[in-house]
């Protein structure tokens, strides 16, 4: 008897804070529309500007919604935003720069992971430490370096230094992924005959294959955000790159606000489709660089 | 190698070690450490980049902490960007993760909403929030006046610079959402339960669990996002050019106008060596003080 009165006391203090949970579950989800809806509207409001004219962008109140789709923007401001050229430009760059830090990276994260050799804490030390060494320092004496070479004003600037680890950061992720591949499997292949770049590439490469997405990808979104090497380098108009044909384009359309909004809009699309295409190791990746020191 | 148990090292492993790490060797010398020296070297110098390179002493110091007018705003524009960019991410980013940890549908979906912004181009971005900035026809000023206020000036007054480019750096800090919200799906559930047991309500779990176990994660964040925001320039580059009077001329912005502008190198790789030294004293703070906030699992302290 007494026990059943525990029992049905115990079941609706339960359900008293379930239904608690779930009234605290409803009041984060209507948060988080909210929150949603407010960190989407700069890029919503960007969006409907480049479909709008001038005289409708000037008008007040301004209007939430364009009045008339006028897609026909693009094709103008196509006219004069020479959006591919740029788009070639940029890919130029960060397509070898991305590919050569990946490689680069998974390389120096292997042997610092699973190799065994003198001075490898010093240099591990050296590798990390580099990570909180401001970049800006380098700056100059780079800078004198490369027009000494006679290289300032092409590309190599902004791609040969990525062939070099792809940075510490993204040598250290590689290493901390490495060492979550079961050496048995190293040592299967060693007693098969397999030396260590053999193992590299047909054991942790494959193991790892998340992970050198996710360097690629951190990779690119850094280089494509990345406009004071862009500035400091390239001066020739031909060689442009989209942030640079975005900056000169908007110089030249001073208050055209309507075709500001439209190449801004354009040079938007391939990290959105970028993004979309890599979301997946995106999320992955970054979970794992935040966890795994 | 001596015999006291040491390891003997391979001779082919070490071989192939170095091979493998010849081009990140290369990077650390080349490109990091050895620039940084030349940095150093090239702050005692007075140089236009052609002629010849004079030897100063610190000269180029005592002038910039003597005689540049512009520095001590510099100086305190970087630190008021950093401060505010760096808390107002960090607070953002962590609420939204917070809210992301509950059971709420389409997690994924928001997640994505959130992160999307750290994707975008940064010159796009920052010229897509200077027309919500505009003084005429700006969103910014639109609500503004609906509330009855009268216009103001985001980007062309010397206070409100540098907190509205603050409140761009917070949206863009999508990346730290995602990093938040690992370290808090890796909170021990048992800390949880164990504390509900003793009676423990939501808030009090918040305060002494979930805040004590994300420590390690707030301080890589922290870390990680002074360090960016203290070397901001892409604003001053993309909008800004550094004005009005230094509202927005940081550190980096000077240290670039006066290499490649104005031609002086030696003084611009100064300026660089302070901002070298003022990151360095961050850090060592944050490092020195970490002992005590941080919580590491399986340790015993209080």
């Amino acid at each position: 008897m007494s026990q059943t009165v525990t029992g049905t006391a115990k079941s609706s203090r339960m359900a008293s804070r379930h239904r608690r949970e779930r009234a605290a579950d409803i009041i984060c989800l209507v948060l988080l529309i909210l929150l949603a809806l407010i960190v989407m509207f700069p890029i919503y409001w960007i969006f409907r500007s480049s479909l709008m004219s001038n005289a409708e962008l000037y008008a007040y109140p301004p209007a939430f919604l364009p009045p008339e789709w006028r897609f026909s923007n693009y094709t103008e401001t196509l006219k004069s935003f020479e959006y591919l050229h740029f788009l070639m430009n940029t890919m130029t760059i960060l397509v070898p720069a991305v590919l050569g830090a990946v490689v680069t990276a998974t390389m120096g994260g292997y042997a610092f992971a699973r190799l065994r050799f003198r001075g490898k804490k010093f240099l591990f030390t050296l590798c990390v430490g580099s990570m909180l060494l401001p970049s800006m320092v380098t700056l100059i004496p780079l800078f004198i370096a490369w027009s000494r070479l006679g290289l300032s004003n092409t590309y190599w600037p902004l791609i040969l230094p990525h062939f070099c680890g792809g940075g510490a950061f993204n040598i250290f992720l590689i290493r901390q992924f490495v060492k979550t591949v079961p050496r048995e499997l190293d040592e299967a292949a060693t007693i098969d005959g397999c030396g260590f770049f053999r193992i590299l590439v047909f054991i942790i490469v494959p193991a790892i294959k998340s992970a050198m997405i996710v360097v690629g990808l951190l990779k690119f979104i850094e280089l494509w955000n990345d406009l004071l090497q862009q500035v400091t380098y390239i001066t020739r108009r031909d060689k442009y790159t989209l942030a640079l044909g975005l900056n000169i384009f908007r110089g030249s359309f001073n208050d055209d606000w309507s075709s500001i909004m439209c190449a801004t809009c354009l040079s938007f699309i391939p990290g959105i489709v970028f993004y979309l295409l890599g979301q997946r190791y995106f999320v992955e990746g970054i979970v794992m660089t935040g966890m795994k020191n | 190698m001596s015999k006291r148990g040491m390891i003997r090292y391979n001779r082919q492993e070490t071989r192939a070690a170095w091979l493998l790490l010849l081009p990140s060797v290369i990077g650390l010398i080349c490109i990091t450490y050895l620039p940084m020296l030349a940095s150093f070297a090239l702050s005692l110098f007075s140089w236009n980049g052609l002629g010849e390179m004079k030897f100063i002493g610190l000269d180029n110091y005592i002038r910039l902490f003597t005689n540049d007018s512009k520095f001590y705003g510099s100086l305190l524009t970087t630190l008021e960007y950093a401060g505010i960019s760096v808390l107002g991410s960090i607070v953002y980013s962590m609420i939204i993760a917070l809210l992301l940890n509950r059971k709420v549908p389409a997690r994924g979906f928001f997640r994505a909403v959130f992160y999307l912004p750290y994707v975008l181009p940064a010159l796009a971005v920052y010229l897509g929030w200077k027309w919500l900035y505009d003084f005429n026809h700006g969103f910014f000023n639109y609500v503004i006046k609906l509330a009855g206020g009268t216009s103001v000036k985001f980007l062309d007054s010397s206070a409100l610079v540098t907190p509205s480019l603050s409140l761009i750096a917070v949206w863009l800090s999508g990346n730290l959402i995602v990093i938040f919200l690992a370290g808090l799906q890796n909170v021990p559930r048992t800390y949880h339960e164990a504390a509900e047991i003793d009676g423990a309500n939501s808030w009090q779990r918040f305060w002494k669990i979930t805040i004590p176990c994300m420590t390690p994660i707030i301080f890589y964040n922290l870390l990680m996002s002074l360090v960016s925001n203290l070397q901001v320039i892409t604003p001053a580059l993309s909008l800004t050019k550094g004005g009005p009077g230094t509202g927005s001329y940081f550190m980096c912005y000077m240290l670039y106008t006066q290499a490649f502008k104005s031609h002086k190198y030696g003084y611009g790789s100064a300026i660089s060596v302070i901002l070298f030294v003022l990151i360095a004293i961050f850090t060592g703070i944050l490092f020195s003080t970490s002992g005590s906030w941080i919580f590491y699992e399986g340790d015993d302290r209080e």
